[in-house]
């Protein structure tokens, strides 16, 4: 399927907002498309609340984006539905099966690419997919692998010899070996170059395009805005926001960010004076005027200066993002 | 797991080791050279040795065989009384008494005398030299003295290894060694994969750690079964060592002896969260297990670290290797050996399985 980012994904029925069923004590009858559904989740390390009671449901055949900075608990999450941490509280089902009980059998029908690339140096590119096969019941033929991931020539190259897109590929390659019905991805293209990036990007639309479920975590509120049907917004342990990327954005009660600084001091009451200013914050030097009238601001913004002996030394302005949903609940960015 | 799995993982796992070529390498070459440098370089077999004569006949003929021993530049002699020369000798301060019984000298003039030599058979360094050595001198009395070629005979006793050179004991001891440093190796491996993320990419996957141990094991048995083959083959070809005793009870003993190392290796890893310290711990493990396990040389060690020294796995494989190998040894003389292997084995295998972590 031929990708192009920029194509804005056609907005998607919002599920609507269940009440967190383990609370209730009920079992809970997992509906046909749901193939993911987190309860309560909760896990601890020590004093610290990695993962903080969170509960949300992933529909078969979505792309589920959990979107939060470094810390946020998404690695966490992620490592307790593929059944490589026990939770301390909650519930997973996962394919209709209690995740945490049933690990081994759900594990044979996940794919699952973890932050480090986890190859044997070693070994062949066909050695690779041919260990990781065997230990699945359900296998795709080397060839269709070796093929879809444009691995063919380098068949017999180790992987010690390979390029960083090559090993990527392999590295998703080797998710993909049982041709699992729910794949996840754990912040995937961290450390790729935009390009590298790019193409990655298309083979999450590829698998997603095949019917398979992607979850997948990331800090790159791009990435999210250009893969995902829904994002959950995660932030110290809990969920913020759950929704599409569009209806997150538009939840907010501004459409537009302008970032300006100043020689000498502005007092943020003045800021919030301006003209259909909804908000100020400040960050890194720079006061950021959540905005619902760009015009009107900039002109406010203006007047505000040409009185007063302060300059503006830089202004940008921006169509809201996923990054100011972010910063508009926790005050702080994705990335510091 | 199906068979297909499972021939699929061992195939693997073997071809890793087998791409790792310094660490199959270095283990196989410090035996080969340690032969190279016993075998040849250093040869015991020519150092003096102490020989006591005990005088029991006290004539003119027994005088003279005494005589016959005198001047020989690879014995010490002494003269001395039965009971204290044979003290002596259970302490291991002399190689051989022999002894001259009373009526040698009439004996002699029948045509039919003989000696008694009581042999140290727990230097086997040695023995092989000593022994030869009294028959020589004693040959060449027969000869020249008694003018007659079965005159004196020699009475061996206490010899239960007849002549076991040193590189017949040292061989056995480098095929242990060997498998000790392989696959104490699992734990260094096992780190380096936990430490790449690998096993938490194992993890993730229906994989069962026993399984992964099983494979493990086999494939590590295959590489330690290839290392025995060259190590005795050279023997063979080099020194002339012969396997004396059944090729299956050494499979079996060297089968019993990868699982042991194996296990110790998975115990360490499983404790030890970085490379460089579980390299650390597996020197500190091997080298005191190389020399108490008497890899290199025989060891009498005093009662205080007795207990210690038969508690070395080591010391077990290379006693059951040289049963097998040098006496020929059958399941009677190594049931005990492999007994304590096995506890070993079941011991290291039951707490690595309890200690095993994905990440």
């Amino acid at each position: 399927m031929p990708f192009a980012a920029e194509t804005p994904r056609p907005a998607t029925q919002v599920a609507p907002r269940t009440p967190p069923a383990g609370e209730t004590g009920e079992p809970v009858l997992p509906r046909a498309d749901v193939v993911l559904a987190i309860e309560a989740l909760t896990k601890r390390y020590g004093s610290l609340v990695a993962v903080d009671g969170i509960s949300f449901e992933v529909r078969r055949g979505e792309t589920f984006g959990i979107l939060g900075p470094n810390g946020a608990g998404k690695t966490t999450t992620l490592e307790m539905i593929e059944g490589l941490r026990k939770p301390d509280a909650g519930r997973i089902t996962l394919l209709s099966l209690d995740a945490v009980r049933r690990r081994r059998a759900v594990q044979d029908r996940i794919g699952v690419q973890l932050q480090s690339q986890a190859l044997w140096p070693e070994l062949t590119v066909e050695e690779t997919l041919k260990t990781f096969r065997a230990l699945f019941k359900k296998r795709v033929s080397l060839e269709t692998l070796l093929e879809r991931f444009t691995l063919t020539e380098k068949r017999r190259s180790l992987v010690r010899d390979l390029s960083g897109g090559q090993k990527q590929r392999l590295s998703v390659a080797t998710a993909l070996v049982n041709d699992p019905e729910v794949v996840f991805l754990d912040e995937p293209t961290t450390g790729l170059d935009p390009q590298a990036r790019r193409s990655f990007w298309d083979l999450i639309h590829d698998m997603s395009g095949e019917g398979k479920t992607v979850i997948v975590t990331t800090h790159y509120m791009e990435e999210a805005e250009a893969l995902c049907e829904r994002v959950a917004i995660m932030d110290r342990g809990r969920i913020m926001a759950m929704d599409s990327p569009r209806e997150l954005v538009r939840g907010l009660d501004f459409d537009n960010t302008v970032e300006c600084t100043f020689a000498g001091a502005v007092e943020r009451e003045r800021l919030l004076a301006l003209p259909a200013v909804r908000d100020v914050k400040k960050e890194n030097g720079a006061h950021l005027l959540f905005t619902t009238d760009v015009s009107a601001t900039l002109a406010g913004l203006m007047g505000l200066t040409d009185g007063s002996g302060e300059r503006v030394q830089s202004l940008q302005v921006r169509t809201a993002t996923l990054e100011d949903v972010f910063i508009s609940l926790t005050g702080r960015r994705l990335r510091d | 797991m199906n068979v297909g799995a499972f021939i699929r993982l061992v195939v693997t796992q073997a071809t890793i080791i087998r791409r790792n070529t310094g660490f199959w390498l270095s283990s196989i070459l410090m035996a080969v050279i340690s032969m190279a440098v016993f075998g040849w370089l250093f040869d015991f077999d020519t150092q003096a040795f102490d020989l006591a004569v005990v005088d029991e006949d006290r004539t003119e003929a027994s005088q003279s065989l005494v005589r016959a021993f005198d001047g020989l530049e690879s014995v010490e002699l002494r003269e001395g009384e039965r009971d204290e020369e044979m003290e002596s000798l259970d302490h291991g301060d002399r190689s051989a008494v022999v002894i001259v019984p009373e009526g040698f000298e009439d004996e002699l003039a029948d045509g039919s005398a003989s000696l008694v030599a009581y042999y140290d058979n727990s230097d086997p360094i040695r023995i092989g030299y000593v022994t030869s050595t009294v028959e020589a001198v004693v040959d060449d009395f027969n000869t020249r003295v008694a003018g007659q070629r079965n005159a004196v005979s020699v009475e061996r006793q206490a010899v239960a290894t007849s002549n076991v050179r040193y590189i017949d004991f040292l061989t056995p001891g480098m095929v242990g060694m060997t498998i000790m440093w392989v696959n104490l190796g699992v734990g260094f491996l096992l780190v380096t994969w936990r430490e790449q993320g690998i096993l938490r990419r194992l993890g993730v996957t229906p994989l069962r750690p026993g399984s992964l141990i099983v494979t493990q094991a086999a494939s590590y048995a295959l590489v330690s079964l290839t290392q025995v083959v060259i190590i005795l083959t050279m023997g063979r070809l080099v020194f002339d060592v012969t396997v004396s005793g059944s090729y299956l009870w050494l499979a079996v003993t060297v089968a019993l002896g990868v699982m042991t190392m194996l296990s110790i290796g998975y115990v360490i890893a499983s404790l030890l969260e970085t490379v460089t310290s579980v390299n650390a711990l597996i020197n500190l493990v091997a080298f005191p297990m190389i020399f108490l396990g008497r890899s290199y040389f025989p060891l009498d060690p005093p009662p205080a670290v007795a207990p210690l020294v038969s508690a070395i796995p080591l010391t077990h494989l290379n006693d059951a290797l040289r049963e097998v190998v040098n006496n020929g040894g059958g399941l009677s003389d190594l049931w005990v050996s492999w007994a304590i292997l096995a506890a070993w084995v079941v011991g290291g295998f039951g707490l690595s399985m309890r200690l095993f972590r994905w990440q």
